[in-house]
């Protein structure tokens, strides 16, 4: 059999999703005989523009160019994965995404009358094109991307965590963080497959993986970090940090704006 | 040495049939010739199949055991298990657990008439007691099948059912097909050269075809669990009495044996495991345990 | 026994395997394995895992495969263990589980770990998420080798088993008869525990007002608080569902299937094929569960009273609250 064709790409993102693939630097060699690489941005400057069976992509559609890189990559590759948050629902750079325009937060960084990139406001890939598979985190563990490429390889569809961090703290045996402590973690609703790494080190999680998709209770995240002292707008501010795209966020801020009539301070 | 239940024997794959569009048909050998022997199943049961690094999942048997050692199944593509089933070639090898689960009170049936109603993928199982039952045509009374379809493509064991059609009641079993799609011409050929055994609609709507004697006939359903509820009201409505009406269940099964939990259903008075209790219930149960159907 | 004897019994338990005990690990409490009885906090209320972990693993390999040889091989580990400090509540948890994976299709791996343990239970007074009172787990009448009733300057044991029986009979020196003034005590003790119950839950006939209630609100005004993350099943006694994969390795040939512990509060729980999922919100899934725990199954209350999962509950849902509420009491 052909060894499948991969590319791999990064969008507007800090590099680090491609960086956790190098990562898997022992096997790295093992894996790469079972595959053709014809793009992998961060690691070589061969660029073949063809076609690929698997193509993965990093980084949120924040430019124009973005747009047309990634509407050319999804053209021709017969599979295209999204890696790590920002190619799936924005990440950081969305983080006031519909809080402000984009002309807004240009001059508030750059000035008025400044030259601007072409942006768009940050969205993750799925919003313009098909997406078959996304693999969250930032970054994403170099178990689960080791996973899916064995997944694959073996021909199967790779499976993904689709619950909670609380439930690898429980099967870890981690003391909960925000029962027994109080601390404002945010483990019960965003995406497990970190095993835990920060709660087990003793630091309340806050959501690098993003919120679950379609089983986000953020609301009552909200009430129960109120209900342990913390400011509205600190837990609304740490809800958006990487999950601000993702519906039960969304729904929760537009509540919380409408509740303050949109005075919201910056 | 202690059994582990939990480790599937070997089986080879002597058959991989392509039927559908969606479906194979796929005829299991056990590779050790005492375990094949002692592999004695119920009709209705069911065997769990692994495929090494995929996993595993519950697939009910839709032959009767008349070859010793063989297996048949029919598998639906779309899961991670079925699909790495599919791209098995004839020779691979799998492994298989089981059988597990109660299957159909064939002697309890005797004497009586046989109602089977299949909808889709829910024939396999009922295929079995269609060929058990005319194999041993004098236990039972009138043996009627209701099998519905989507499409003409779709359509499972086409060979075998079309020539129950084409046999009539010669064939020991009244036969009646039920098609969803009204513009499926092959559909429409069938209906118009046995326009009393073939109709368009949803498969409860071939009650309107045949009369049931409810005194005596033992129905049983399988199909998608929507069927469940309309077939079960059409039998009631028809007076066969709940606890004679049977039913087959799917669900999540992890381990086939009352332990991985995900097949539980019902309510504080009724925890049932589909996978030790059942899969085989009957239409009263489902009406007293909430969530069944 | 003498309570100063406590030290060298249980230095002396290290012939029947390596012992386990209730340990503080920052504000909770967990069993870990341990070389003194000082190491033990023997006054805990509950530990975060139940003692379940011994036996279903909260991880765990099943066995190893390789497709080249076409060959699954067993990969069990074996070794005795004593398990130190169990409260009542977790004995009857484990009585449950031995019905469930101790059938007429056993569960090898639980089995052999079952076998290689001794259970020594002790003693406890309860707090106020304690109701095995009410659920009638608050004194072990069996399913233990050793009990421990701390007294005032003793312990009262009882012997659970044969291998418990062992046990006194080769430790004979810590053991001392009972005299009717130790007897007089240790009622006086019971007595006094049987009162400090402070959570009620009135159980007779709550299996019918759970079906009764299967289409109440109560289950969707819960689900609204729910966060579907599964703590209340990892942390329960009795919750023993399990979920399976399949790992390849890098020469995509051999691997491992291996287990860990589900909860039926998460997504995939009643997923099957195509897409179908029989409880697709949390209403279904929170009302599945406390059905589930609110049962006969095996011919036992399937809830033992431990109050785990409304300690540990992020959102605190409180498990007797929301069973008051199915019964119309709040």
């Amino acid at each position: 059999m052909a060894k499948p064709k991969i590319g791999i790409y990064g969008l507007t993102g800090c590099g680090g999703d491609q960086l956790m693939i190098l990562n898997l630097e022992n096997e790295l060699l093992d894996l790469l005989r079972n595959v053709e690489i014809v793009a992998f941005q961060e690691a070589s400057s061969v660029q073949q523009d063809e076609e690929v069976d698997i193509a993965f992509v990093e980084g949120s559609v924040s430019t124009e160019l973005d747009l047309e890189r990634l509407k050319d990559v999804r053209k021709r590759s017969r599979m295209l994965i999204a890696i790590g948050d920002c190619a799936i629902g924005g990440c950081v750079q969305a983080m006031r995404n519909q809080e402000m325009t984009m002309k807004e937060k240009m001059e508030e960084v750059y000035g008025k009358g400044e030259e601007y990139f072409k942006v768009l406001e940050p969205y993750g890939l799925s919003k313009y094109v098909n997406v078959d598979l996304e693999l969250q985190g930032c970054p994403i563990e170099t178990t689960e991307i080791r996973q899916v490429f064995l997944s694959l390889l073996h021909g199967d569809t790779p499976e993904i965590k689709d619950y909670p961090v609380c439930v690898e703290c429980k099967l870890n045996e981690y003391q909960c963080l925000l029962v027994d402590k109080g601390m404002p973690c945010l483990g019960p609703i965003i995406a497990a497959g970190c095993n835990a790494r920060c709660p087990g080190l003793g630091i309340d999680c806050v959501g690098c993986r993003g919120p679950i998709m379609n089983e986000t209770n953020a609301a009552e995240e909200l009430h129960t970090l109120l209900e342990k002292g913390y400011d509205e707008r600190y837990i609304e501010n740490r809800l958006r940090f990487f999950g601000a795209n993702f519906e039960g966020i969304l729904k929760l801020s537009k509540m919380l704006r409408e509740k303050t009539g949109g005075a919201r301070g910056k | 040495m202690m059994e582990n239940v939990f480790l599937p024997k070997l089986a080879k794959i002597v058959k991989n049939e392509k039927m559908t569009a969606m479906e194979h048909f796929l005829r299991l050998q056990l590779l050790d010739k005492k375990t094949a022997e002692e592999f004695q199943y119920n009709l209705g049961q069911f065997i769990e199949i692994s495929i090494m690094g995929v996993g595993e999942a519950p697939f009910s048997i839709c032959s009767m055991q008349n070859q010793k050692y063989l297996l048949d199944l029919c598998i639906r593509s779309g899961g991670r298990v079925t699909s790495a089933i599919l791209r098995l070639g004839e020779g691979s090898l799998v492994g298989v657990r089981g059988p597990y689960g109660n299957g159909f009170p064939l002697k309890e049936m005797e004497g009586s008439n046989l109602l089977l109603v299949a909808g889709g993928l829910g024939v396999a199982p009922l295929r079995s007691i269609l060929q058990y039952s005319l194999k041993n045509r004098a236990k039972y009374r009138d043996i009627t099948f209701f099998y519905g379809i989507r499409t003409y493509d779709t359509m499972l064991f086409r060979d075998e059912f079309n020539s129950l059609l084409a046999g009539g009641d010669e064939s020991g079993c009244k036969f009646y097909l039920s098609y969803e799609d009204p513009k499926d011409e092959q559909c429409l050929l069938l209906e118009a050269e046995y326009s009393d055994r073939c109709m368009s609609g949803v498969v409860s709507k071939l009650f309107e075809r045949t009369e049931i004697s409810p005194k005596d006939t033992y129905a049983i359903i399988c199909g998608p669990s929507i069927m469940y509820k309309f077939v079960g009201q059409e039998l009631t409505k028809r007076d066969v009495p709940p606890e004679r009406i049977l039913i087959s269940l799917e669900r999540r099964m992890r381990c086939g044996i009352g332990k991985c939990g995900n097949c539980i259903i019902g309510d504080g008075s009724s925890i049932r495991y589909v996978c030790k209790d059942g899969p085989v219930f009957t239409y009263w149960d489902a009406l007293h345990t909430k969530g069944m159907i | 026994m003498t309570s100063e004897s406590l030290d060298a019994f249980v230095n002396n338990l290290e012939t029947y395997g390596k012992i386990y005990g209730p340990v503080k690990t920052g504000e909770s409490c967990s069993f870990q394995e341990i070389s003194q009885s000082k190491e033990m906090a023997l006054n805990y209320s509950r530990t975060m895992i139940p003692p379940k972990k011994f036996f279903l693993k909260l991880k765990e390999r099943m066995f190893i495969f390789d497709e080249r040889e076409c060959e699954y091989e067993e990969t069990l580990e074996d070794g005795k263990i004593v398990v130190f400090g169990i409260h009542p509540c977790d004995i009857y948890a484990l009585k449950l589980m031995d019905k469930i994976y101790l059938d007429k299709n056993p569960d090898k791996y639980y089995q052999m770990r079952r076998e290689n343990a001794t259970l020594i239970g002790y003693s406890c007074h309860p707090d106020e998420y304690c109701f095995c009172q009410s659920q009638g787990t608050n004194y072990a009448v069996d399913g233990f080798d050793l009990f421990l009733h701390e007294l005032k300057d003793k312990f009262l044991v009882r012997i659970g088993s044969e291998k418990g029986n062992k046990i006194a009979s080769e430790n004979s020196k810590f053991f001392m008869d009972v005299e009717s003034s130790d007897i007089q005590e240790f009622r006086e003790a019971e007595g006094k525990r049987e009162k400090e119950f402070t959570l009620k839950l009135a159980i007779n006939g709550l299996t019918d007002m759970l079906a009764l209630s299967y289409e109440s609100d109560v289950w969707k005004e819960y689900a609204d608080k729910c966060f579907g993350c599964g703590s209340c099943n990892l942390v329960c006694p009795t919750c023993r569902c399990y979920d399976v994969v399949d790992n390849v390795n890098m020469d995509l040939k051999s691997g491992e299937r291996q287990r860990m512990l589900n909860s039926c509060m998460l997504k995939k729980h009643g997923l099957v094929y195509g897409g179908k999922n029989f409880r697709p919100t949390r209403v279904e899934r929170l009302r599945n569960r406390f059905n589930c725990k609110g049962s006969l199954r095996e011919d036992m209350m399937n809830c033992v009273g431990c109050g785990r999962c409304t300690v540990y509950c992020p959102s605190k849902i409180d498990y007797v609250e929301v069973l008051r509420r199915v019964r119309g009491e709040l």
